[in-house]
């Protein structure tokens, strides 16, 4: 019940938006724009998802963009290996892996360094976000690297639609929704990233494994990140290396957005989800009604300024 | 509690206020006209912003409208941005891919919607599912500075500074080359990557004329990676002895003509290429046969024209 209450203004500036562009913007609500515009928002998503544990505990990440890149690389490069091996399932699938490894990989590191030093959570991301970047660009000299076109499942992920109808991008996005709303709000993990929010010393005198939650934290943050990364990269049917830069910022904004306090302790999957459409009914409306691009940033940025002066006003 | 409604308010109402201004400056434009949308790797560059009002020249002439969207060098921008002109029923749309593998999923949805595509400046994997390129002709810039430098410089011995990444620039050495082969008293010596920037291009130079002291010409393929060349050889004092052309037209290149430190550049037409573009996206919506492949001509600015193409531009 408190949720939904929470909830309420943001379904409101929901509702208004789409009536605000229904209005403006000829054939805006029609079922195919709307469907394109959650297909639209599932990578920004993913990620929110995951910016939104880490915040939520105080931290921050902002690797997650440079990571996108580089599983997105990764993956393909292994999956460009291999000889006759590689047209087979199960070699796709030691492609995804060796990506999402190497995302585990980071996200170990990050959380390992802000639960385990006094380095400050945005300078250590800050600077694994410049490694990662490093790594990905050493692909292919920085160039796109090609996905062949027998790669037919891969390319699915990105570009597929389960039914004929639903894009994958979106059943993706929804299934990591589903996951990670349990994982917030129906288990003792989630209470405990509260707790740790909320006050972290109070939560380590209750016994409460600070260590272990903040390193899982940031592995679910660079795994999600990965996992857009991979729907990223099969919807440009290549791997681009200079790929995802400034996502970091775009997927904290919808966290922000859906009502994730930056002090940590406060926030829900649902608020991001919908943080997330927001953004994407924004980015959409401006663009479909013709705005001009430098206007749309200004749009952007007062809209993203009001709601964190509300989350502000709150306390 | 109040306020946080206010707020809200607040904030829906500075985009209606927005958005409603936006929208009376777009409508005098074309109302009831047809819908075009044009999207560009970056709009942080001067090349695209004239390409930019060539082409919204025309569009407007026409009547109709034309959205100009800014990918910021994100594949997934530009991928969003052409989704939502497609499902906006634009009648074409301008792609400058950030990637040119990357916006095939683009152009697969624009052919399902039958939205025609035009890729301006820079090329598409996929030339099969788009009506045309438009781009400047590059091999004929390169030759017209081969040209240039066989008028006043023979015999030579020349030096290139590549940025061999980049397709441009391929076809503007390629150009060169060709045109050169056609004397027999001028030698290429050695070809370098000069990473097309100022910066890039001026230790290149000067290791380049330690290892040849014979050079006495140098073929940087664009003017920033000119100017590098040029405060390379004026710091080993070599400047008078070596001819120096180049591909562009930017206002830097034309300056160096003016002062006598560059022999040519040929320069570039963004506007002209905007202008064409648009051009042929209503030739094939009005069912004309329109060509695959369209080079827009460049022309070659020396000391003798510099003022008038100034003007004239």
């Amino acid at each position: 019940m408190r949720t939904a209450k929470q909830l309420l203004p943001l379904l409101i500036a929901m509702a208004a938006l789409l009536l605000l562009f229904g209005l403006w913007v000829p054939n805006f609500l029609h079922h195919e724009n709307m469907l394109d515009l959650v297909q639209q928002i599932s990578v920004n998503a993913i990620m929110a998802f995951g910016m939104t544990l880490v915040i939520l505990i105080g931290g921050i990440d902002l690797s997650v963009g440079a990571l996108l890149a580089l599983v997105g690389t990764t993956t393909v490069y292994v999956l460009t290996r291999g000889g006759a091996d590689a047209q087979s399932l199960s070699w796709m699938v030691l492609a995804i892996l060796a990506g999402l490894c190497v995302a585990g990989g980071f996200g170990t590191f990050n959380g390992l360094c802000a639960a385990k030093t006094k380095m400050p959570p945005f300078i250590i991301t800050l600077a694994m976000m410049l490694v990662a970047r490093g790594a990905a660009l050493r692909y292919n000299q920085g160039r796109p690297m090609h996905i062949p076109d027998h790669q037919t499942v891969f390319l699915a992920l990105g570009n597929g639609r389960l039914f004929g109808a639903v894009p994958v991008p979106v059943v993706v996005m929804l299934v990591i929704f589903f996951l990670a709303a349990i994982l917030l709000h129906r288990t003792r993990f989630g209470q405990h990233l509260y707790a740790i929010g909320g006050n972290r010393e109070a939560a380590r005198f209750t016994g409460i494994p600070i260590v272990r939650n903040e390193i899982l934290v940031y592995v679910i943050c660079s795994t999600l990140a990965g996992i857009a990364g991979l729907v990223h990269t099969s919807q440009l049917y290549s791997a681009e290396p200079a790929s995802g830069v400034m996502f970091e910022l775009n997927a904290i904004a919808a966290s922000v957005v859906g009502g994730t306090s930056f002090t940590g302790g406060r926030g829900t999957m649902y608020g991001t989800l919908i943080g997330a459409i927001l953004i994407g009914i924004l980015d959409k409306g401006l663009n479909q009604a013709g705005i001009h691009f430098s206007s749309q940033y200004i749009v952007k940025g007062l809209v993203i300024l009001s709601a964190v002066y509300l989350d502000v006003r709150r306390r | 509690m109040k306020t946080r409604w206010l707020s809200l308010a607040a904030a829906v109402a500075v985009v209606l206020a927005a958005g409603c201004k936006e929208k009376d400056e777009a409508g005098e434009a074309g109302a009831g006209g047809r819908l075009f949308g044009v999207t560009y790797q970056t709009m942080n560059n001067p090349f695209f912003v004239d390409l930019n009002a060539g082409m919204k020249q025309v569009v407007e002439a026409h009547g109709d409208r034309l959205i100009t969207l800014d990918a910021q060098w994100n594949s997934l921008k530009q991928r969003n941005d052409i989704s939502d002109l497609i499902l906006q029923d634009a009648s074409g749309v301008f792609i400058n891919p950030v990637n040119w593998e990357g916006i095939k999923g683009s152009l697969l949805q624009a052919k399902r919607k039958q939205v025609p595509c035009i890729v301006v400046d820079a090329p598409v994997k996929d030339m099969n599912l788009v009506v045309c390129q438009v781009a400047s002709d590059n091999v004929e810039a390169g030759r017209l500075a081969a040209r240039a430098l066989a008028k006043v410089c023979r015999p030579a011995k020349v030096v290139v500074l590549h940025r061999s990444v980049n397709k441009a620039c391929i076809d503007r050495v390629a150009g060169f080359k060709e045109e050169l082969a056609k004397y027999s008293d001028m030698e290429i010596l050695d070809i370098q990557e000069g990473k097309g920037t100022t910066e890039g291009a001026r230790p290149v130079m000067r290791d380049l004329l330690g290892r040849f002291p014979e050079i006495n010409a140098v073929f940087p393929i664009n003017d920033p990676s000119a100017l590098g060349a040029i405060s390379a050889l004026e710091s080993a004092g070599k400047l008078k002895d070596v001819t120096v052309v180049t591909v562009d037209g930017s206002a830097e290149g034309i300056a160096a003509i003016k002062a006598g430190k560059l022999l040519s550049t040929s320069a570039q037409f963004p506007k002209e290429i905007g202008r064409i573009a648009a051009e042929k996206m209503y030739d094939h919506l009005e069912g004309k046969p329109v060509e695959k492949d369209i080079k827009v001509p460049v022309k070659l600015i020396t000391e003798e024209n510099a003022d008038q193409f100034l003007t004239e531009r």
